[in-house]
């Protein structure tokens, strides 16, 4: 009964109108921002909002966290309670990643597929290495910059298997269904024929990203290869399965809240929270965040 | 040497304008600011006219009394450098030396081309992002000479000597030691920055090599010269607002210059069209 009821859910095609509820400021530890769905209630972007894939049109759902071109390390939480976009932190301090020469903070709309999760429990089949226990990422290329906590339908092209600290990464190459580029982009290959060099600048920034940091160079799986389009729907129908897994409880891992409001016989699920939003002004980005790293 | 910075109108208007005051007055940003904060420890004044990663395509205006730095407009649009991958904006805080000028009735030897009539252009490298009206003081590393549409177009390497890196970087070669990378990336910047509003791609003499910190020196001595003859009515100004309220002695020396007062006024939104990125083949990251 509960498996049909969330294969329906899949179902969804087209995103209903979803909008976010923010509390505290950004860039601080007390930012949050919530997604809230079509009723108005607070639901999770990790387990609320439908995967929404559709093989025709190798069509998914993604929430952005990372606008690009900045640098706030904004994620969903997966420990907190119907999993708010937070900013990671770092030695208790909000974390903000470091501009790589030439690029400046991520050079890509950063997000996240709804409804997925790489088990941190499973070996991947081709790497050996284990899931990274987060939804799986998705890197938006098209032109416009979205804003954190936006929800809308992207298109599958590509995924890049990164190796993160022992762990598989998986980041999935996308573009807005509604960029102008969209129409003529269908797979890697034309990626790389339309928007020359930002398949290795993908590369290189995910090998270097953490350098900054004092951390060593990223690895990749798949000899370093960018996976085509029907390999990565794969990947994410294959996340999808895990997902399915931990919200049904069949898989137990530690702090990850499975709460959420419209998957009816899941152990998670509950009535929504009430989450009183308070929108403060950003706070000041540091100054040290200004600086470019050369390597 | 106190200098701030009186705006009117709002950014990313036709209304903007950025002047530098001394001591709460404003004053010429091309012809009051000394070029020599401290000439014996070769430290020079440069104005910050775009900060690094910014779009808007802020100048000192030749033609306006005082010369306030003001967006350049295009068919009577703001003008907007297009983000031309892998990067964002202009790459570094972007502006002129003050009290020089790139004189157009002269043909470089080595170059072979004209002046473009403006004050010389410098590119300051350190990390921190300026301001639009910034006067930094920096030392100089190096120059590449543009070719922008058939004129001379020198571009000055230097770096703010509040930087932390400034002690380390003495001539050009230490900018690659230090920043590798920055440098060929200058150069591709400056030679693809114009491909997106269908221009040609921009040539550099030298084979694209930036010369070091002598030959920089003698490029700035060249412009200080030639803006020296300008401001002394010794070649035409052709347009060029002269005015100024510090150099005594100058036909075009004045105190009675009026300005009006300061706005703090919210930034205009900039056209989402200006977020693409353009992918011109053959550049690389």
């Amino acid at each position: 009964m509960a498996s049909r009821r969330l294969s329906s859910i899949s179902q969804h095609v087209v995103p209903r109108q979803y909008s976010t509820l923010q509390v505290g400021a950004k860039y601080t530890n007390e930012f949050q921002s919530y997604v809230k769905l079509a009723n108005g209630e607070i639901g999770s972007c990790f387990h609320d909002v439908p995967l929404g894939l559709d093989k025709q049109t190798n069509t998914v759902n993604a929430l952005i966290e990372i606008p690009r071109w900045s640098n706030a390390k904004f994620e969903i939480n997966k420990e907190i309670a119907f999993n708010p976009i937070t900013q990671d932190s770092k030695k208790g301090k909000p974390r903000f990643v470091k501009n790589l020469f030439p690029f400046k903070g991520y050079i890509h709309n950063y997000g996240a597929i709804p409804q997925t999760w790489d088990d941190p429990t499973v070996e991947d089949v081709e790497t050996g290495f284990r899931g990274d226990n987060d939804p799986i990422d998705v890197c938006e290329i098209g032109s416009r910059i979205a804003q954190t906590g936006e929800i809308y339908r992207v298109k599958v092209l590509g995924a890049l298997a990164l190796i993160d600290d022992g762990e598989l990464d998986w980041k999935v190459i996308v573009i807005d269904t509604r960029d102008p580029l969209s129409k003529q982009l269908s797979d890697i290959e034309d990626v790389e024929r339309d928007m020359p060099g930002l398949l290795d600048a993908t590369r290189r920034w995910f090998r270097e990203y953490k350098l900054p940091d004092g951390k060593p160079k990223n690895e990749f799986g798949y000899e370093e290869q960018f996976l085509n389009a029907s390999k990565a729907i794969e990947v994410i129908e294959h996340s999808h399965q895990s997902w399915k897994k931990l919200i049904q409880g069949e898989v137990s891992v530690e702090k990850v809240s499975i709460k959420n409001v419209t998957l009816n016989g899941t152990p998670g699920y509950t009535s929504s929270p009430s989450v009183q939003e308070s929108i403060k002004p950003d706070a000041k980005i540091p100054d040290d965040i200004e600086k470019s790293y050369f390597y | 040497m106190a200098y701030t910075t009186r705006q009117i109108g709002a950014k990313n208007t036709l209304d903007y304008k950025v002047y530098i005051e001394k001591d709460g007055q404003p004053v010429s940003a091309f012809h009051d600011i000394p070029l020599y904060a401290d000439e014996s420890k070769q430290i020079l004044n440069m104005i910050v006219e775009i900060p690094r990663w910014s779009n808007a395509k802020l100048e000192i205006s030749k033609e306006q009394e005082l010369n306030p730095i003001i967006q350049d407009t295009k068919k009577g649009k703001l003008r907007f450098v297009r983000n031309v991958f892998p990067h964002h904006g202009y790459i570094h805080n972007y502006g002129a030396f003050p009290q020089t000028w790139e004189d157009p009735n002269q043909t470089h030897p080595e170059t072979k081309a004209k002046g473009d009539n403006d004050p010389l252009d410098v590119c300051e490298i350190g990390e921190a992002v300026g301001y639009t009206g910034q006067v930094k003081q920096v030392k100089v590393l190096g120059v590449m000479a543009l070719l922008d549409e058939g004129e001379t177009d020198w571009k000055v390497i230097v770096i703010d000597v509040n930087d932390p890196l400034a002690p380390k970087l003495n001539d050009i070669e230490d900018v690659e030691r230090h920043l590798p990378g920055l440098l060929r990336a200058t150069n591709e910047w400056f030679r693809i920055y114009k491909i997106p509003d269908g221009k040609p791609e921009n040539q550099f003499a030298f084979s694209g090599e930036a010369k070091n910190k002598k030959y920089a020196e003698e490029v700035i001595r060249e412009c200080s010269e030639a803006w020296e003859k300008l401001i002394k009515g010794q070649t035409s100004p052709d347009g060029i607002a002269l005015t100024n309220t510090t150099l005594d002695g100058t036909d075009s020396f004045s105190t009675s210059v009026a300005v009006p007062a300061g706005e703090d006024l919210k930034d205009a939104p900039i056209d989402k069209s200006i977020d693409k990125w353009f992918f011109i083949s053959g550049a690389s990251a």
